[in-house]
């Protein structure tokens, strides 16, 4: 995906203004700011649209209406995994993206958890598949949430290599890895000195004071460009939100301003999506004085997990991933 | 204080207390078929050796403390007793409410020792020792002389039992997770434990089957291994839990017979299954709530799982004589 050279100016200033109040334009009008994605040289929207929430749209043409919109609004950064609703995700997504694939930085994620090489490139032939597509922008490997996945994707003839044999085969331009568990998880992973170019973390305003992402991992991965991909802004499942203790624009907002490529939102209705464009378009970034206070108030909601339940339950731990560690499944064991 | 028996005892802590080497754990003394059994697996433990009993004010919502109760009517003192208190980051007079609740359901007018229940979440340490905070109750009892010890337990992680004893509160006992998962996997047996000995805090140490047992079902390792290894760690006490009489005769051999593991015999063991350790699969009550009681998801706001065991029969299949928090909504 080239830049067109509204985009390319528009990604320019931002780089200039971010952290700054230099552009004019406030939130909700104007256009979605476009971010470097570390050192790839791709351009991505600030904002991009989850895989997992699109799959839980009503049908394929609702789901379809969200694509379209999206990419209309200047939202070219579109989530996925392997597993997200059975394959049901990406072949919405594939459908959706039919003649504007050239159009989008697209990223899907492998399912090993811990298997094999083979596993994750047969993976990625159904993903390419269902995806209508003979390449990805982005790999990465999902759900690194449990302590010794880094020793099992590490491993003699392990996923990492399956990442490897990807991008040379031409399938896959840049690769990364994501999970919601906790910071040592991804340090370890970065321990590898593997050459990343994108890691996927949870980061919110509670985050940023409870087993932190914000202070333990986005600083080096910062440090060593590559791009950071937030997720997680309002708690996974609007926890921040719906519990009261921030609104949605105000979680959003704080996510964004934080030095990522992109924060990955999940949209499930044409309505959720709106409201993403309402802080995403013409986008400002909090002043550093008020993610401090925002920070502040959410300290006490913060300091016992309670709405990050993916750092502190099973509720967000995949049955793929349960069976291959040998957990009990989501029926079984619910958090 | 106890008969002389074939279960070896040990020193608890700094004090000069002996208590036996394996200790009745009271949660499971709830799931005892009836009234009657439970009594009676009291007694018997009793007369095989077994001097420690724990216990906690939630347990079965005040069921096995009321059982437990009965089954020391006459007995008194011939044990150590403890029971634990659910305030969960609340404050000072609720402690003493449910302290006052645990005397009376033990038919007792002190405990040998008072532990802190459920020491799981982050935040449970600056919540302990704040102003108006438990800390506070747990000087009281002593001072009142209804408790001799205090202490805190938790299943957590390391890392919260060491925030607890860097507030720097006198604790006499801590209990905790040991076992050979453990061994290997977040691991109190390297972290805490050896902190606690150099303190001369007694540990206690608890799921020596890592748990509900799941890794004996799966073959993975056997009872006597998993209860022997437990006990041959330099711990006070290993805390199982006895459900049925057949269960209390089979830790009574073990334990009357007890020969600790070589250090070689026990790395043997981490070693053999440490891939088993390293995702935490049988260690469920580090990664999920599973083991996380009703009573700490309340006070935490977290979610009550009406599919979990221990709700259903904490907070519905058994009488809540455990005011004064409400029920959740079935």
């Amino acid at each position: 995906m080239k830049p067109n050279r509204r985009e390319f100016i528009e990604s320019a200033t931002l780089a200039i203004a971010a952290g700054s109040t230099l552009m004019a334009q406030e939130n909700g009008s104007g256009s979605i700011p476009k971010r470097p994605l570390g050192r790839t040289g791709l351009q991505v929207s600030a904002i991009g649209v989850g895989g997992y929430h699109l799959g839980s749209a009503k049908d394929l043409s609702e789901a379809r209406a969200i694509v379209d919109a999206a990419i209309d609004a200047g939202i070219n950064f579109f989530d996925n995994a392997w597993d997200y609703h059975d394959g049901g995700s990406e072949e919405w997504l594939g459908a959706a993206l039919k003649g504007k694939r050239d159009r989008v930085v697209l990223m899907t994620k492998v399912c090993t958890h811990g298997r094999d090489k083979n596993v994750a490139m047969q993976m990625l032939e159904e993903s390419l598949r269902r995806l209508q597509t003979d390449h990805l922008d982005v790999w990465q490997i999902h759900e690194v949430i449990y302590d010794n996945d880094p020793d099992l994707i590490f491993r003699p003839n392990g996923a990492a290599e399956a990442l490897v044999q990807a991008k040379k085969d031409g399938k896959v331009r840049f690769v990364g890895f994501t999970g919601h568990k906790d910071p040592s998880i991804h340090l370890k992973m970065l321990s590898h000195d593997f050459p990343f170019d994108t890691v996927q973390m949870p980061l919110n305003c509670l985050d940023a004071t409870f087993r932190s992402f914000e202070q333990q991992v986005l600083p080096e991965v910062n440090r060593r460009g590559i791009a950071a991909l937030g997720m997680k802004s309002m708690g996974g499942s609007g926890e921040l939100v719906s519990n009261g203790v921030v609104t949605a624009a105000e979680a959003l907002r704080y996510a964004m301003s934080l030095p990522v490529a992109v924060t990955i939102s999940g949209m499930e209705s044409p309505d959720v999506l709106r409201q993403n464009l309402e802080t995403a378009r013409g986008f400002q970034p909090m002043p550093p004085a008020e993610m401090q206070k925002l920070r502040d108030r959410c300290r006490f909601a913060a300091s016992d997990g309670r709405f990050e339940l993916f750092k502190t339950t099973k509720k967000y731990d995949g049955d793929v991933g349960r069976k291959q560690h040998g957990f009990p499944d989501a029926s079984e064991l619910p958090a | 204080m106890p008969q002389p028996s074939a279960i070896p005892t040990r020193r608890f802590g700094r004090h000069d207390v002996q208590i036996s080497a394996l200790g009745f754990g009271g949660h499971h003394l709830g799931d005892a078929p009836d009234e009657s059994t439970a009594v009676r697996m009291v007694h018997d433990a009793i007369d095989g050796g077994i001097t420690f009993f724990d216990n906690c004010w939630e347990y079965h919502r005040g069921k096995t403390e009321d059982w437990m109760g009965k089954g020391l009517k006459g007995r008194r003192d011939r044990v150590f007793l403890m029971t634990k208190v659910c305030t969960h980051g609340r404050d000072k007079d609720l402690a003493l409410r449910m302290l006052d609740e645990s005397l009376h359901r033990l038919q007792t007018d002190h405990l040998d020792l008072w532990q802190i229940h459920g020491v799981a979440f982050d935040n449970d340490p600056e919540l302990f020792i704040r102003k108006g905070g438990a800390a506070e109750a747990l000087d009281q009892a002593k001072k009142d002389g209804r408790a001799r010890f205090v202490g805190f337990t938790g299943h957590k992680h390391p890392d919260i039992h060491l925030k607890m004893l860097a507030t720097g509160y006198p604790f006499d006992s801590v209990q905790m997770p040991l076992n050979a998962f453990d061994g290997s996997f977040r691991s109190f047996e390297q972290k805490v434990l050896p902190e606690l000995n150099r303190r001369g805090i007694a540990a206690l140490g608890m799921k020596p089957l890592s748990g509900h047992g799941d890794a004996i079902k799966a073959g993975v390792i056997s009872a006597e291994e998993s209860l022997r290894y437990a006990m041959s760690l330099p711990v006070t006490t290993t805390i199982t839990g006895i459900d049925k009489p057949e269960i209390l005769q089979q830790n009574l051999r073990v334990a009357q017979n007890f020969k600790a593991m070589t250090a070689e015999e026990m790395k043997a063991l981490r070693d053999r299954v440490c891939t088993e350790a390293a995702d935490g699969r049988f260690e469920l009550y580090k990664l999920s709530l599973k083991f996380d009681n009703p009573e700490a998801r309340l006070a935490h706001q977290f979610p009550l799982d009406m599919k979990s065991v221990e709700v259903q029969e904490m907070v519905m299949a058994t009488d809540n004589t455990g005011h004064p928090f409400p029920k959740p909504n079935k």
